[in-house]
């Protein structure tokens, strides 16, 4: 025994059956399959919750090809998914990308996330559609060395100091969320809400706040967009504009905060080695496995013979994969059992098994 | 990877495309629709939106048509050329325009 410190626990690997990678309709179906099978799961999704494209996308827009439902939205498809999945109980975590994906010496993966988080699994399913959403970055030369520093992408709250220039760029209403923040509880800063007209897209209650703080002049709002930056000793020091007449503008600033809303991006996955076809994952259409035996891809990420980029293909896929997977772990063929009649499956499900006469 | 708006769009700009865009990724100038790059998916719904049949999956861009890869590319960061993302009707002589040649001429950009 030493009396060195042990490292924190968050450091040693979580040790899972399955790891499933994204939180859409495909990655949740999985996740639900994986657990009738028996096998403990983890979910990541970059979002801070469920639901992937189907609460991103189309959330309110209106769904009519989903089995068995005639019609539901994408947010209520995302709420029967999770309650579907609850008896589960998958271990979750959210407001987190992965980072890194790694073969062990002995067959398993080793999954690092941003959050910190390590996971040990013995197989792997990216269920991850068109990519992790992540914040859209502003599209201005070299301003991204500032990142951390001076830019924040959709900041949760950042130490100001009073008397400091925040300028925070974007119209919807993590936009005006933020400015509103700012004035209200950093009352020393000088807070400038930038978009390219003077419209913002928030609930009426935060406009109104918006318009109050307007008058009292603790925020102003300047319609432009941003066409360069200043720096000075390697500071960001101030932005140049155009306003909607063309004429150009100087803005000074300490802190730029960007909500210009999230898109999709692939993220690292395209550097695991796994074999693709332009941005999809190639899978044998039997199992789902990807090149690498053990790694799984299942909905909008994968691609084989006939393909279709649906939902409920997504269900087809994942249902399979799982099956394939519980092969491959358990070295013996997993037999169907129904839902309907089988004992096991009703104690996983924890619902009620009619006794036998 | 991305999708590309070739040159029928030009003189026509029908924007049935953008009803169906999921990520609002198409680029309006005064006589032409283009998709930014960054932000498309790749989802492919657009293509049967089209009734010039102007867009392609990148890979698949007609050899006479790959410069407009490039072009979409600036177009859509191009100063005035901004986010469309409702259907609007069409220019007036769309149809007329539909399928005739040599329509990169007339581009204003």
């Amino acid at each position: 025994m030493t009396d060195r410190a042990l490292p924190p626990a968050s450091h040693d690997p979580i040790d899972t059956d399955a790891v499933v990678i994204g939180a859409g309709p495909a990655g949740l179906f999985q996740a639900f399959q994986l657990g009738l099978q028996g096998l403990g799961v983890h979910i990541i999704d970059a979002l801070p919750h469920a639901g992937g494209q189907c609460a991103e996308l189309y959330g309110d827009k209106p769904i009519y090809d989903v089995p068995g439902i005639p019609v539901c939205t994408g947010r209520e498809l995302v709420a029967l998914l999770l309650k579907q999945l609850a008896p589960i109980q998958p271990q979750w975590h959210l407001a987190a990308q992965v980072q890194g994906l790694e073969t062990l010496a002995d067959g398993r993966f080793l999954l690092s996330t941003t959050s910190g988080a390590q996971l040990r699994a013995r197989c792997v399913f990216i269920a991850a559609g068109v990519g992790a959403f992540v914040p859209r970055m502003l599209k201005i030369a070299g301003i991204e060395a500032h990142l951390g520093r001076q830019l924040h992408y959709h900041p949760a709250d950042v130490d100001i100091s009073a008397g400091q220039q925040i300028v925070v760029h974007g119209g919807d209403e993590d936009a005006v969320a933020a400015a509103l923040r700012c004035a209200e509880i950093h009352t020393g800063a000088r807070v400038t809400l930038l978009h390219r007209r003077d419209v913002f897209n928030a609930a009426p209650d935060m406009l109104a706040r918006l318009q109050a703080l307007r008058d009292s002049g603790r925020i102003t709002v300047i319609a432009a967009q941003i066409i360069g930056m200043e720096e000075q000793n390697g500071s960001l020091a101030a932005l140049q504009l155009t306003d909607p007449q063309g004429a150009a503008q100087r803005l000074a600033l300490d802190q730029l905060w960007v909500y210009l809303g999230i898109s999709p991006r692939l993220g690292p996955i395209s550097d695991w080695g796994l074999a693709m076809e332009r941005k999809q994952l190639l899978v044998d259409a039997a199992t789902f496995s990807t090149s690498q035996p053990g790694i799984y891809a299942v909905g909008d990420i994968n691609h084989y013979p006939g393909k279709r980029r649906l939902i409920l293909c997504a269900f087809h896929e994942a249902t399979l994969a799982a099956f394939a997977a519980a092969e491959l772990l358990s070295g013996a063929k997993v037999l169907l059992q129904y839902t309907t009649t089988s004992a096991r499956l009703h104690a996983i499900l924890g619902v009620e098994h009619p006794a036998s006469e | 990877m991305t999708h590309v708006v070739s040159e029928n769009c030009i003189q026509c700009k029908y924007t049935d495309c953008v009803d169906v865009c999921p990520v609002d990724c198409f680029r309006e100038g005064p006589n032409m629709l283009v998709i930014d790059p960054d932000e498309c998916i790749d989802c492919a719904v657009c293509i049967p939106e089209c009734p010039a049949n102007a867009i392609f999956a990148e890979e698949d861009v007609p050899p006479d048509q790959l410069a407009f890869i490039k072009l979409n590319a600036e177009l859509s960061l191009a100063a005035g050329w901004k986010s469309i993302t409702k259907r609007k009707n069409a220019l007036p002589d769309a149809d007329e325009f539909n399928g005739q040649p040599g329509k990169i001429a007339a581009l204003q950009r």
